[in-house]
């Protein structure tokens, strides 16, 4: 999931008087449509389930949650429920307010200025289609660049649950734009987090969004410029949304996904089924 | 819908605003539980704290008091919520903002004016400032310039002297807390930021907004007031909304901003990053949904509790008769002639 991170400060994206707080790092694409694509080939219907509620998660909504928007809460707690990743929540929150501003349809490759998002997603797709099973949207998935709330890029994030279960990956006939779908994005992400966990040196809660800026980080690129930058990056988005990282009280000190539930059980509880012509 | 309970008198767009919020019958033990049950939801959804409201006990008392009851329950959630959050406010601040806030409903019940408050600060308990760091600074924001809620309140000056600045009346909107100013309209109501460890003029807030929920509180208030505040908001965010397109269910597009039911709703998205932008500032989305909610409620109350007038006994009954809004006393003679 390598991507290169972008750290264009943003305010706000007005939109004639309607106003969307803008990503930093993305742009927000506010009128996506969910059922349109290139005439040769339109995208199917892919209405998820909405947002979780406070009713449908048991972790603690009000603690440590700094500025993030109350109605997503409950998203983030149900990705660390359902992950068994204790303690995720709270820095899936911090990840998303980098990555998107808490737009789920941030997009990052739709716009003039972000030839390189695209190209990272072109080379995401080039370099791995051969060893990874067939995706029914490569080629829009190779355009696409990265987005919705957690700034996935899109041959990697249709690619979610192939290390774990190969071809019966859930995502592998679903085009891009299902990213922008909240459920489905966190899918995309707490793989991603376990992914990390399970296989690389977190030695503490920046690696892990060094990781998600690129794995490479945690190996070659770790002590390097662009490695600091991007912890730095992490720990002042904390800081700046209110989220407290020392509190093991609701963190950890070091996050764990030993506990991990498999992918068909993380799918099922936070997507359930996708619609017919995506699944 | 008979002559007690017609809300015209009011405006003609005031039913179409009461109905937002339903309609129930205050005789109806079933009707209002259910009522105040979603009301109270919508408040805690907006200020997170559902959580804790979906904790607490649902048994309801059976009698006259059900909707006090249910009110304290909910504050009850709301407090439990705000021990969760880190105090915003120094103790010294909140302290004198509980203070002012109990004198400023003295004040304003009797007049029926406790939707918005207007007061001289210097005539308040430490002239509603306080001190922090050898300072003296105002306990209240100055919200004095023209905005949602109305044209600005640049006078009358205090009658005395302010040591922390006060040049100013003291105006809160306490019907819409926690969005007490009529600017600063963000996705986080400037009364939540009140509080504080020691004192919790968050929760007292809360406690008078949801006051107007009752009966006898909300024929006390004179709903001209309420009325007239809602038909600036409304005239001011209108043309904002008019560029909202209208919610189509099967056809919505994702992560996109639209009217449904009167209120602002994003399809597969956070409300609470969205907002509209007019000439009178910013206004986010949960609390321009939370604003007409309120106004909302208030009518609906209110119609239900004239609707209910003949029952309510004598002393309501008295109040409705000797108010100052000549809406409801001609209601409540109608309701004298026809009971």
């Amino acid at each position: 999931m390598s991507r290169s991170l972008w750290v264009t400060l943003g305010t706000t994206l007005g939109v004639g008087g309607l106003v969307f707080a803008a990503s930093r790092r993305a742009s927000a694409a506010t009128t996506v449509p969910s059922n349109q694509g290139p005439a040769s080939n339109p995208l199917p219907p892919m209405e998820l389930a909405p947002l979780p509620k406070a009713g449908d998660v048991s972790g603690d909504l009000q603690t440590n949650w700094g500025d993030t928007p109350p109605d997503l809460i409950p998203l983030f707690m149900l990705m660390e429920e359902t992950s068994k990743i204790v303690g995720s929540a709270r820095l899936f929150a911090v990840i998303a307010y980098r990555e998107s501003q808490f737009v789920t349809t941030a997009h990052n490759g739709n716009a003039q200025g972000e030839q390189d998002e695209r190209d990272s997603s072109r080379a995401a797709y080039k370099n791995n289609k051969d060893r990874n099973p067939p995706l029914k949207y490569g080629e829009q998935a190779a355009e696409f660049g990265s987005g919705g709330l957690f700034g996935l890029l899109a041959p990697y994030y249709l690619w979610t649950g192939v290390p774990e279960i190969g071809k019966r990956a859930p995502l592998l006939n679903a085009p891009p734009e299902l990213v922008f779908q909240p459920r489905a994005a966190a899918f995309g992400a707490v793989v991603y987090m376990q992914r990390l966990l399970a296989n690389y040196q977190i030695d503490d809660h920046a690696d892990i969004k060094a990781g998600w800026a690129s794995p490479s980080l945690l190996k070659s690129g770790r002590g390097g410029a662009k490695y600091h930058d991007v912890r730095a990056n992490f720990l002042g988005d904390a800081m700046t949304l209110g989220i407290d990282l020392t509190d093991t009280s609701t963190i950890p000190t070091k996050l764990d996904a030993t506990a991990w539930p498999g992918v068909p059980a993380v799918f099922s509880a936070l997507i359930g089924a996708l619609p017919k012509d995506l699944a | 819908m008979t002559f007690a309970n017609d809300l015209t008198c009011y405006g003609d767009d005031i039913k179409a605003l009461a109905d937002l919020a339903g309609d129930f019958e205050l005789r109806s033990p079933m009707d209002v539980t259910t009522w105040y049950r979603r009301d109270w939801q919508a408040i805690a959804d907006v200020l997170g704290f559902a959580q804790q409201l979906a904790a607490m006990p649902t048994a309801v008392p059976i009698n006259n008091d059900r909707i006090a009851a249910m009110n304290t329950t909910g504050l009850a959630a709301f407090e439990r919520a705000l021990q969760g959050r880190r105090a915003a406010a120094s103790d010294e601040q909140a302290r004198v903002q509980s203070a002012a806030l109990r004198q400023l409903v003295t004040a304003a019940t009797p007049r029926g004016e406790l939707w918005r408050v207007n007061a001289d600060p210097t005539a308040l308990e430490t002239g509603a400032c306080y001190p922090e760091g050898g300072r003296s600074l105002r306990a209240f924001y100055p919200d004095t310039a023209p905005g949602y809620f109305g044209d600005g309140w640049p006078g009358p000056p205090p009658r005395a002297e302010s040591t922390c600045g006060w040049t100013t009346p003291l105006v809160l909107h306490l019907g819409t807390f926690p969005w007490v100013y009529s600017s600063r309209l963000e996705a986080v109501g400037p009364g939540m930021r009140w509080a504080a460890s020691a004192s919790n003029p968050t929760l007292l807030g809360l406690q008078i907004a949801v006051s107007l929920l009752e009966p006898r509180t909300n024929l006390q208030q004179d709903a001209r007031q309420v009325a007239a505040i809602f038909h600036h908001f409304i005239t001011q965010t209108a043309p904002l909304m008019a560029r909202i397109p209208l919610y189509q269910p099967g056809r919505a597009e994702v992560g996109r901003l639209y009217r449904r039911g009167g209120f602002l709703y994003v399809h597969q998205g956070s409300l609470h990053v969205a907002s509209l932008d007019g000439p009178r500032g910013h206004i986010a989305a949960p609390a321009y949904n939370y604003i007409v909610r309120r106004f909302a409620s208030f009518f609906a109350v209110r119609r239900a509790t004239l609707r209910a007038l003949p029952n309510l006994g004598p002393e309501i009954q008295q109040l409705a008769q000797n108010a100052a809004d000549p809406c409801l006393r001609q209601q409540s003679q109608g309701v004298a002639r026809v009971g």
